[in-house]
């Protein structure tokens, strides 16, 4: 044992570095090894992965290329429960410098594992030489002699040798309709390099280029002008305004200043210009403004905002199955238009299946600068029970911009023969084990995202609480404060009886002559009598501390004398005198004339006036 | 009264949906098709729109997460965790994320039933309690004045005296909070980890780093460049850079 142990310690070391099998692939390849600087390549990443989606993979800086979208095709395979995702980025290169040029290493990474590419090398030929090993690869389309626009025609009536312009095919669409945007690049002189181009922004709209970049000739008033044509096609996303930003293009452009032969400088300003690569310019488009009109009213229910022009088809993987197998079924949308943006068409009730999470497959193409291709959504189906069992139509519909109008599409019904199941078939295991093996936890992960837009009630509640102001909350304590005084004031209050009828006597009294007032305006002076004399026994009443009943006219006065030693003699007689005249008018009512009880009012005021300042 | 009060009631849910709906299907999409960079893009717009919606919070932590970048994925489910620390997702995310760092949400020896009901409720939500609280103990006891004339046998003196003991329970339970992990407390972002020095300024010696993703106690943020933070598990203490380390 002893003997063998370095052997078998060899073998354990050669199997832990035994690579775990990566799930996520990644492969990077060119149409062809060499190319002319004035021709392009195709540069397809496949991605590979055991899940439904796959990342899309991260280019990294190439200075050395304009790089292009040119498309995606994705193919999902199912083979016994196990899903296999291949997803084929295709990208246009165009190059920039003349030699061996790298495109580095391109990497994707799905959150648990990360693959990358080999660096790949290419090697760019002048325009003139023919790539010598490869065979000749297929030209890029000749551009057709096409009529320069009316823009183009500006610029160079202008007399500007190099110019940029971008124009729409149309100034007006409905929301994800194709618009085709032209951006081309006139020169009149050689440039010093491959010129960079760098696209526009959009507002409104997403783009998707439209390789590949058309190379062509054309006079424009008698000037013979190369241009170089990018198109792109453009989606709006809602109705409104929507805008192409400025599309920059920065070229190498020779110097234009002539040199003086009789210049002292001669020879120096020659020998700098025959060594120079030119001057760099930039060049700019204006920018373009398009009106996004809404989808007419109307819409049918299956409606999900697909417009273009779409036909739409479903089969199932094999005609018959076992009750619990699964079946894959899909659900094809081909035709021209947004097709990323095409969602799955709702799929109706099965009750005689289960139906499992739906998969989409996208393989877009782009001729003749019309994005068309086919969108597939997979389902996979498990019969319940046996005999034959058919998925109803499945509906779609789009809106179609030509007719300016909405079309239903729909499916054939698909017949399955469901045949009895046996003990494999019933259930769907999309990762098989040893059957009847206990479940194992094989890992852990996060938890997938929240599709909550809000936030729940409590949080809420908190939040709105805590951004209130800081003074807001000295409210309660200031209310706390105002009870505590007032509850204190009830208690002295009802304490202190007489001090508040003494202290309150003056403005009931001033009340009653109002009313008194009123009353004799009234022509009621009989009551105003009343009142006053009530009036101004209750006043004294307050003031003597005595209740009216025990009130007499001595009783009073000497109250008076007692508590208000200040009192002089004139205010008690002045007391007597008005309550004997009240007493007088108010027992005879017959005396109580109109000017009388006036009269009495105004003495009872004056009095109060008095009065007031003595008795405190 | 009871009316307003429904009305209030009924509002709330409506006034919470507070994200456009179809943009966060349309990142949760992205982030589905693996383009987590781009869907974190947009999580973040929506923070920016809504700082305190955790879920915003919890989806860019799950970007982070899948983009490998621990330190700010920690820093994001902490911030979706202190504002819905009920929530299973979060808690469960963020003890994951934790994990990966080599911490635990719930402390060791710490039962996790005690754990869960000292976080059940975030601190600003405890904060809000006191305050309600404190309004209500108040409102309650001017009502005991006048209406039960202080006595403490009334209705309303009874309330208030319920809703002070409650007010000084909050508040004993915020005290406590104020020394949580989570209360004046950073996560190191800075991929790799961060320095720990022993002044606030480079001409100090390193003698102690912070791993990425590391929760630290933040203990002095007077500088203009550096936080003071502890270590508390390791009992050490020291500056680092203020950019390399996100205040929760």
């Amino acid at each position: 044992m002893r003997k063998n142990f370095p052997v078998l310690l060899a073998l354990a070391a050669l199997l832990c570095a035994v690579p775990a099998r990566a799930l996520l692939t990644v492969t990077a390849e060119t149409d062809r090894n060499t190319v002319q600087i004035d021709d392009n390549l195709y540069l397809t990443v496949t991605v590979s992965g055991d899940s439904a989606s796959v990342p899309e993979p991260k280019l990294p800086n190439m200075q050395n290329f304009n790089v292009y979208s040119s498309g995606r095709s994705q193919s999902i395979s199912i083979i016994n429960g196990k899903i296999t995702t291949s997803v084929s980025f295709t990208y246009m290169l165009t190059p920039r410098f003349i030699g061996a040029q790298t495109i580095p290493s391109i990497s994707v990474f799905n959150g648990r594992e990360k693959a990358v590419t080999n660096e790949l090398t290419v090697t760019v030929v002048k325009a003139a030489q023919q790539a010598p090993q490869q065979p000749a690869a297929p030209r890029q389309p000749a551009a057709r002699p096409q009529r320069p626009s009316p823009a183009a025609r500006t610029a160079a009536v202008k007399g500007e040798r190099i110019f940029l312009k971008a124009e729409t095919d149309r100034k007006s669409a409905y929301p994800g309709e194709q618009i085709n945007i032209s951006v081309k690049f006139y020169t009149s002189v050689p440039l010093s390099s491959n010129p960079q181009y760098m696209p526009p922004s959009f507002k409104n709209l997403i783009s998707e280029d439209l390789p590949p970049v058309r190379n062509g000739e054309t006079e424009i008033n008698g000037i013979r002008y190369a241009y170089s044509e990018i198109k792109a096609a453009l989606f709006a996303l809602a109705p409104g305004p929507a805008q192409v930003g400025p599309a920059t293009v920065i070229a190498q452009v020779p110097s234009q200043d002539q040199i003086d032969p009789f210049d002292p400088n001669f020879f120096q300003k020659f020998m700098a210009m025959s060594g120079a690569q030119g001057r760099s310019m930039e060049f700019t488009t204006n920018l373009v403004k398009l009106d996004i009109k809404p989808l007419p009213a109307g819409a049918p229910a299956s409606f999900g905002g697909a417009v273009g022009d779409y036909t739409v088809s479903a089969a199932a993987d094999r005609p018959d199955a076992r009750a619990g197998e699964a079946v894959n079924f899909s659900v094809t949308v081909s035709g021209s238009g947004n097709l990323k943006a095409v969602i799955a068409p709702k799929f109706p009730d099965l009750p005689d299946f289960k139906v499992f999470d739906t998969m989409s497959s996208l393989d877009v193409r782009k001729d003749n600068d019309v994005i068309t291709g086919k969108k597939t959504f997979t389902y996979i189906l498990v019969p319940r029970s046996e005999g034959r069992k058919t998925v109803p139509p499945v509906r779609f519909s789009y809106f179609d911009p030509r007719a300016g109008q909405y079309r239903e599409l729909q499916t054939e019904p698909v017949t399955l023969t469901v045949e009895k199941g046996g003990q494999a078939a019933r259930s769907v295991n999309f990762n098989p084990g040893t059957p009847g093996a206990p479940v194992r936890a094989s890992g852990s992960d996060i938890a997938y995202v929240s599709d909550q837009a809000g936030r729940d009630s409590l949080p809420l509640l908190a939040g709105a609480v805590l951004s209130l102001p800081w003074w807001v909350h000295t409210g309660p304590l200031a209310l706390l404060t105002l009870s505590f005084w007032l509850a204190r004031f009830n208690r002295f209050k009802l304490a202190n009886p007489l001090l508040f009828r003494f202290r309150q006597a003056r403005s009931e009294a001033s009340r009653d002559i109002e009313e008194a007032e009123a009353l004799i305006k009234a022509g009621k002076t009989n009551e105003a009598v009343a009142l006053l004399y009530d009036s101004f026994l209750d006043y004294l009443s307050d003031k003597c501390g005595l209740k009216v009943s025990a009130l007499t006219m001595k009783k009073a006065a000497e109250h008076i004398k007692r508590r208000f030693p200040a009192t002089s003699e004139r205010s008690l007689g002045e007391i007597r005198e008005l309550w004997e005249a009240l007493e007088l008018r108010h027992y005879s009512p017959g005396t109580a004339g109109k000017e009388g009880a006036s009269d009495l009012a105004k003495k009872y005021s004056l009095l109060l006036e008095f009065l007031e300042k003595e008795l405190r | 009264m009871r009316r307003l009060l429904l009305a209030l009631l009924l509002a709330l849910p409506a006034s919470a949906a507070a994200y456009d709906r179809g943009e966060l299907v349309e990142f949760n999409d992205l982030y589905r098709a693996g383009q987590y960079e781009e869907a974190l893009d947009g999580y973040r717009q929506l923070i920016a729109k809504e700082p305190a919606n955790q879920w915003g919070w919890y989806n860019a932590g799950n970007a982070l997460f899948r983009l490998n970048r621990m330190g700010p994925a920690v820093y994001h489910y902490a911030k979706a965790f202190t504002l819905d620390p009920r929530s299973q997702d979060i808690r469960g995310n963020l003890d994951f994320a934790l994990r990966h760092t080599g911490q635990k949400l719930v402390p060791e020896g710490a039962p996790a039933a005690l754990h869960y009901f000292y976080y059940i409720v975030s601190e600003r939500e405890l904060k809000a309690l006191s305050l309600l609280l404190f309004w209500l103990g108040c409102l309650a006891w001017a009502a005991g004045y006048l209406l039960d004339g202080n006595k403490w046998s009334g209705p309303a003196c009874r309330a208030a005296a319920a809703a002070g003991l409650l007010l000084l329970c909050s508040l004993a339970w915020l005290g406590a909070r104020q020394s949580s992990a989570f209360s004046s407390a950073g996560v190191v972002t800075r991929a790799g980890g961060t320095r720990m020095l022993s002044g606030p300024g480079d001409n100090f010696k390193t003698y102690a780093s912070a791993p990425e993703g590391r929760i630290v106690k933040i203990l002095d943020t007077g500088d203009e460049a550096y936080y003071e933070i502890g270590l508390p598990k390791e009992g050490i203490k020291g500056w680092a850079l203020k950019t390399d380390i996100e205040k929760i």
